[in-house]
């Protein structure tokens, strides 16, 4: 056969890497496509053989992954993964005249298969490698989910989130977190309303957003509120219930 | 009892059957894959999105061949089935996790008796 027509060379992932695995052999439907660095990314899986040359996969075309250390039925302990597409080496038109790619039913409509193997030197390493795999799996829900009904908005009230700050409901920002995230509109009104406070603590009789000679500013958003100044004994007339 | 870290995931849980699965951790399981391939094995861990660990598995291809596994993760799109053992009682299975999802939401993760609100140092 010739070369394997979806290999590509391209640079390893540079961020997300959860787990690189150097002097890992690569096997596709029992044949070997040379040794090569795996890299388990959180965007994607790449394997690059020391050449340069290699492919990615999707995980959402990952149907499942494992840790096979049952040498009767392959005889080096290697990381499994069945992926839901085609690899092949002749176009697509020619009969498939190797064995190990025919499909049972050969249907049209049957899902793809193509099985990979990656076999690392250091077996070791594979607990390490399939951990990695299903992190970065998890990452990929399957956004063709049947259930519509998984627009969650988490009501749920999140003790950890709250307590570290940081978690799925952003919670409390620090100072300087809650500075950057403002928009320049946001600044103006910020330095408004500091404005105002700091007229405040000169004057007893000021509360903040009350208008007062010292504090009328122009407001580029239109906001004003008029609130009546406050007067001493103002409701000392009114009927309170308590 | 063991309840997902996201809050997310455990509202999905909480409104799904997935909780079931959840439930069946340490159990042994027959998972029927969307390929007519099977898995037997002990559970792991059932993510929100029906993703299943499993240890020690046998699995069976198409063609009946059979091998074994030392770990296998399935993408919840590729399950087809999950066998319930006979022996699992399944509304108490839920039961019991809807109330280790309370329990951290309403008493704290693994630290007990940590404050539900923040302190007042934050006002």
């Amino acid at each position: 056969g010739g070369a394997m027509s979806f290999l590509r060379r391209f640079p390893p992932p540079a961020e997300g890497v959860r787990h690189q695995q150097p002097d890992t052999e690569a096997v596709l439907a029992g044949r070997s496509l040379g040794a090569g660095t795996l890299y388990i990314a959180e965007s994607r899986l790449t394997w690059l053989e020391n050449s340069g040359v290699g492919f990615s996969l999707d995980y959402p075309t990952i149907s499942l992954h494992a840790v096979s250390r049952d040498l009767s039925a392959y005889p080096w302990e290697h990381l499994y993964v069945m992926v839901n597409a085609r690899f092949e080496e002749e176009t697509k038109e020619a009969p498939v005249g190797e064995g190990e790619e025919e499909e049972d039913d050969s249907d049209d409509d049957a899902e793809p298969i193509a099985e990979f193997r990656f076999v690392p030197s250091d077996k070791s390493a594979l607990e390490a490698m399939f951990a990695a795999m299903c992190e970065c799996q998890a990452l990929h829900p399957d956004p063709d989910d049947e259930d519509s009904d998984n627009d969650y908005e988490g009501e749920e009230y999140d003790v950890e989130a709250h307590e570290l700050e940081h978690g799925d409901i952003p919670s409390f920002y620090t100072y300087e977190e809650g500075l950057s995230h403002l928009t320049a509109e946001g600044q103006a009104t910020l330095e408004r309303l500091e404005g105002m406070l700091a007229q405040s603590v000169s004057s007893q009789y000021n509360m903040a957003g009350v208008r007062t000679d010292d504090s009328i500013r122009e407001y580029e958003d239109g906001m004003e509120v008029d609130i009546a100044p406050v007067v001493a004994g103002q409701f000392e007339d009114a009927e309170v219930d308590h | 009892m063991e309840v997902s870290h996201s809050v997310k995931e455990r509202t999905i849980a909480e409104n799904s059957l997935v909780i079931l699965l959840q439930g069946l951790r340490g159990r042994v399981t027959t998972v029927d894959l969307r390929d007519e391939t099977t898995a037997t094995g002990r559970v792991t861990n059932v993510d929100a999105f029906m993703n299943v660990r499993l240890a020690e598995v046998t699995f069976t291809d198409r063609q009946g061949a059979v091998s074994h596994l030392d770990e296998l993760f399935v993408t919840g799109r590729n399950v087809r089935y999950v066998h319930i053992p006979d022996e699992v009682d399944i509304r108490a299975t839920m039961e019991q996790q809807l109330q280790a999802i309370h329990r951290v939401r309403y008493f704290g993760g693994r630290d007990k008796g940590r404050k539900e609100f923040p302190r007042a140092k934050h006002k």
